[in-house]
């Protein structure tokens, strides 16, 4: 994995690409191909080169189709090579960085003032991209050391860093853990000698993991990112004393690549939906030719052991949350039947939400699964041996993640796990849950098909909603829901958990979230709505519902709840904007179709007193 | 050197790579004075490309002196 082995080869004219991509009537989709390649370090450079020479035009469109990130950077090595590699990776996962570089080695310096290169720009995060030898214990002895905890300074230098950015920037930050270089004093008894390098690094990895998931900031994991690469390929001594470059060159591809996913996974970007092909993939050999008893899978056969392996991998995933579908070219009766009747399967008919084998061609397939989930279209992965199955959907379909397999089943694991694609920064119950809703959603749209028309479709649902101001239950996944919903969202607005809980405490704001149920299951959380209180008149700040409950009118329930507490505070007046965004086109007349009336300023204005209450087929408990 | 042509020619496309401004005539006697992208940090970066393609690895000793394609391509054939 250690050339990014889940990517394509960039096209043979790349260099030639590169130099027309001003001239080029479509740059935008030919910037993407590039991009998803398996660029070096020199081609990742040439790229970016050709991107930053676009006309301002050019350049502007181009930044459209990603969401933009304000990147500050502090570091103990030299930073001045890497923007074209960090730039890359970004786009790759859909993030335009605009990196704000401080000097070499001015954490400290920079987290403290206020108006320091970092602060002064207002970035939206920042990375602190510490190595070991950024800490006071690189320098330390086993003669000069103290019994006990080895890591306490170097914990106190980090929360100094991380409040310095929370007070004068209000930022937070991304922190490492710290990779373990190949030291070696006494062997093992290393892991337990007091002042050794190595404990040391371990004490503080042991210690940081927690005080960041009890806080605003995110965790990096760059010790485990660098045991996957292997320490001697991670650090380089010689680009190190001759240039202060702390990654090598191999280490730096790698080590964007996840980063620019833990930044996809805070904006909400990471895949939801791993789509999996069946013959040769989960597992080997034809169904519709060999049969039940010819295909390769589970014990006994090394090759089938290597397929089980897939399907447990897959397993996993649902239960963190991650939706799984079926896409193969097939009779669906044969493509079922492993699903049903073969002892090995690991999988079963009810882990897969969407289930399609047919004869259509993979593109529109792959466009039902999505449409059929409610997702984006760039929320799956889909997995197949197949070269040119891969191909066809990258050409039609780029914001599919389409990893390049090895031909060797026994590294189709490997191979995705390494790819990333499942980034998550909180895992909450919701979570756990989601996959299961989703196979639960493509039951209710099998029953909206045989319903005669919308209203008895959702009578027939029996829905139940529970709605309330958050709480230390609810605030996690209302975070969640504010950060990554981007289809049914008014304006867009994200927040960090300190501020939601802000928001709740002020007697300025009215908060609601509600949660969604029905005879097929609980969808869990599903809408939030912030206003700013005003004597008078309230204001929507936000107002966001998850797409899994699109279509239930579960938004006039929450207009209704809104306008019966707004009248309950004597407000006589509800406003509320719609700012457009890429994703969110869906609710562009949401405030015309409730009532609201278009002001001169562009706003939308309701008058509470002529309310007409739209009582929606859902119960209140 | 026998293969001192194909050393050559291998170091001409790294050199497109690397120095993408591309204001210089590539040839043996080219050094880095001729060059004004190839300044302390894009040595290290062009070293590593070298090495990445020709399969060797440069000592830390070598790094200040290998800044013509002359003295470049000489330490690769010995390293070869």
């Amino acid at each position: 994995m250690q050339d990014l082995d889940w990517l394509p080869l960039p096209p043979d004219n790349f260099k030639e690409l590169c130099k027309d991509l001003e001239s080029n009537q479509e740059t935008a989709p030919i910037v993407k191909r590039l991009a998803d390649s398996r660029l070096s370090q020199n081609q990742c450079n040439r790229l970016y080169r050709s991107i930053v020479k676009l006309s301002d035009d050019k350049l502007q469109q181009l930044q459209q189709g990603f969401d933009k990130v304000k990147l500050g950077i502090v570091s103990n090595g030299t930073t001045d090579l890497m923007v074209p590699g960090l730039f890359i990776s970004a786009l790759r996962r859909g993030i335009w960085i605009e990196p704000v570089i401080a000097d070499f080695d001015q954490a400290l310096q920079e987290s403290q003032l206020p108006d320091s290169t970092i602060n002064a720009a207002r970035p939206d995060l920042v990375l602190l991209m510490l190595d070991y030898r950024a800490f006071s214990f690189a320098s330390q002895t086993v003669a000069g050391c103290a019994e006990g905890f080895n890591a306490e300074d170097a914990i106190q230098y980090i929360d100094q860093i991380r409040q310095g950015f929370a007070r004068h920037g209000q930022v937070n930050c991304i922190v490492p853990t710290l990779a373990v270089p190949p030291v070696n004093l006494l062997g093992s008894l290393d892991r337990r000698l007091t002042g050794s390098l190595k404990k040391q690094i371990h004490d503080f990895n042991h210690a940081i993991t927690p005080l960041i998931a009890q806080s605003d900031d995110y965790l990096l994991d760059v010790e485990t990112i660098a045991a996957e690469l292997g320490t001697h390929n991670w650090f380089d001594e010689r680009q190190w004393l001759s240039s202060r470059l702390a990654l090598s060159d191999q280490a730096e591809l790698f080590y964007f690549e996840r980063l620019a996913a833990l930044l996809a996974g805070i904006r909400g970007k990471s895949k939801k939906c791993l789509v999996l092909d069946l013959d040769n993939t989960l597992w080997g050999g034809v169904i519709g030719d060999d049969g039940m008893e010819g295909i390769i899978l589970g014990q006994g056969h090394p090759q089938g052991e290597a397929h089980a392996q897939l399907q447990r991998y897959a397993k996993e995933l649902k239960a963190c949350g991650i939706i799984l579908a079926v896409c193969s070219k097939n009779d669906e009766i044969n493509a079922l039947q492993p699903f049903k009747d073969h002892l090995d399967m690991v999988l079963r008919e009810e882990d897969i939400a969407v289930f399609v084998a047919n004869w259509n061609d993979k593109v529109s397939n792959l466009q039902h699964i999505a449409r059929t989930l409610n997702i984006g279209i760039d929320s799956l992965v889909f997995v197949d041996d197949n070269p040119a199955e891969r191909e066809i959907v990258r050409m039609n379909l780029p914001q599919v993640a389409v990893p390049e397999l090895p031909s060797d089943p026994a590294l189709y694991v490997r191979t995705l796990m390494a790819a990333n694609y499942f980034e998550t920064v909180n895992f909450t119950e919701e979570d756990k849950l989601r996959a299961e809703q989703y196979r639960q959603n493509s039951q209710r749209q099998k029953l909206m098909e045989s319903a005669t028309d919308l209203d008895s479709y959702l009578e027939s649902l029996e829905m139940v909603a529970v709605m309330g101001s958050f709480d230390e239950m609810s605030y996690k996944r209302v975070t969640q829901l504010i950060n990554k919903t981007n289809q049914f969202n008014l304006t867009t607005q994200r927040y960090t958990e300190a501020q939601v809980l802000e928001f709740e405490r002020s007697s300025q704001y009215f908060c609601l979230q509600a949660r969604l149920m029905d005879k097929f299951g609980d969808n869990g959380i599903v809408s939030v709505v912030i206003c700013k209180k005003t004597p008078g008149q309230w204001e929507i700040d936000t107002w966001l519902m998850s797409c899994r409950v699109i279509k239930r009118r579960l938004e006039d329930l929450m207009c209704d709840e809104i306008v019966r507490q707004a009248l309950a505070d004597n407000a006589t007046k509800l406003t509320g904007q719609y700012i457009p965004s890429a994703k969110n086109a869906l609710v562009a007349d949401l405030y015309p179709s409730l009532g609201f009336a278009q002001q001169d300023s562009g706003s939308w204005e309701l008058d509470l007193t002529r309310y007409n209450f739209k009582s929606p087929p859902i119960s209140i408990e | 050197m026998q293969n001192n042509t194909d050393i050559l020619a291998r170091l001409d496309e790294i050199f497109e790579d690397t120095f993408i401004d591309g204001d210089y005539e590539f040839s043996v006697e080219l050094s880095s004075d001729d060059v004004e992208e190839w300044d302390s940090l894009a040595q290290i970066r062009l070293l590593t490309a070298i090495e990445k393609e020709f399969g060797i690895k440069f000592d830390i000793a070598q790094i200040e002196d290998l800044k013509s394609v002359r003295a470049l391509s000489e330490a690769i054939a010995q390293k070869q």
